[in-house]
């Protein structure tokens, strides 16, 4: 695989972006954001509009519900424990940061599914959608990891901050993705 | 910059359109763990499921035996690829009282099938059809794949989120165990 690293984003503030890693693959141009901090990694790689549309499209979207996933911005979201506790998190704790705007929740598989039904989307697909989706809320062992996507209403090509949360024993704490950018349509 | 565990863009392009994650791609995503998380046994939730063929599957009725319960569908990535574990596993157990019990969510046979006909080995275990997921909603899980080993009093002992190698010796070892274990009345 042939991974060149995002120079131009390391220029930016290198303490701001301290703990973050960022590659991009060489034969789709999706990028994914790294960082590892006490116990655990997340990783965010971006999924395109195409790939969005063409995934739900293939399990029973229609056109136009297929179309109102793919105008979000969406991402595969990796979370593994890398330590040696359980960890917890809950989605409805996670924020995202983009210029203009107050921090925002992801929106929730619960939202998603409403506006599945009120589109008529078949049951068959609303329960691949959901599945499809990062969980709202896991606990992890040491060792364990899941993935699934999440997204976030931010324009193609704009970018925003990520700002995670997780519990391990009584203790909750945060820690930060930045700079992560929308994937565009192909040009 | 250093991503120490890296995914291929390119393999996810390919899940996104087709759910089959590029074979020349394989080793460049992160390597399947072998660890199981220990639990203090309770009592398996009911699981009752058909097969591809038609035929009903009751955990019930597996009393007596060590059984690895995977929840799984052909588009989730890590369930893909520690499928041809399982049967690896399955193959090294043959003989003893040990059964894979693969329950995929939503999808029909045809899905399934195209999937399982492309592995080196197909799987020789039952794949049970969980089409509106209330299985997997009783059995509490969150993600796929989320793996249960249930002993042979019918409880489950250990789990395990995310992909894992299930032919790995450890994992063989810590099944032989439980295998050894007498039943209690």
């Amino acid at each position: 695989m042939r991974l060149l690293t995002l120079t131009l984003l390391a220029v930016g503030s290198a303490a701001a972006l301290a703990g973050t890693d960022t590659s991009v693959d060489a034969d789709t141009g999706l990028a994914t954001w790294q960082t590892e901090t006490r116990g655990i990694q997340v990783r965010l790689t971006q999924i395109s509009p195409d790939q969005a549309r063409a995934f739900y499209l293939a399990r029973g979207f229609s056109a136009a519900a297929a179309e109102r996933y793919a105008s979000e911005c969406v991402f595969m979201t990796v979370v593994r424990n890398i330590g040696d506790t359980p960890i917890q998190h809950r989605l409805t704790d996670w924020r995202y940061l983009s210029a203009g705007q107050p921090p925002r929740a992801i929106r929730s598989k619960t939202a998603w599914e409403r506006l599945w039904k009120h589109q008529g989307v078949p049951e068959a697909a609303r329960i691949a959608f959901t599945w499809a989706q990062f969980p709202a809320t896991q606990t992890f062992a040491p060792g364990d990891w899941n993935q699934g996507m999440t997204s976030y209403s931010v324009p193609r090509g704009g970018t925003f901050d990520l700002r995670f949360v997780w519990r391990s024993g009584a203790k909750i704490h945060t820690g930060k993705l930045e700079q992560l950018r929308c994937a565009d349509e192909p040009s | 910059m250093n991503l120490r565990r890296r995914i291929s863009g390119a393999a996810l392009a390919a899940w996104c359109v087709f759910g089959v994650p590029l074979a020349a791609h394989t080793a460049d995503l992160p390597p399947l763990s072998h660890s199981l998380t220990l639990q203090t046994p309770k009592p398996a939730p009911a699981l009752k499921l058909k097969d591809l063929d038609g035929q009903t599957h009751d955990l019930a009725r597996f009393r007596g035996r060590v059984v690895l319960v995977n929840f799984w569908a052909t588009w989730c990535p890590p369930c893909r690829r520690e499928m041809s574990s399982m049967e690896r596993l399955s193959q090294a157990l043959k003989g003893e009282a040990f059964s894979v019990l693969a329950v995929d969510v939503g999808e029909d046979a045809d899905t399934i099938g195209a999937f399982t006909s492309q592995l080196d080995t197909e799987p020789t275990f039952p794949i049970l059809l969980d089409t509106r997921s209330g299985t997997l909603q009783a059995w509490k899980v969150a993600g796929l794949p989320t793996t249960f080993l249930v002993d042979r009093q019918g409880r489950i002992v250990a789990s395990a989120i995310g992909g894992r190698e299930f032919d790995h010796p450890e994992i063989i070892q810590a099944i032989r165990e439980l295998l050894k274990k007498i039943i209690r009345p």
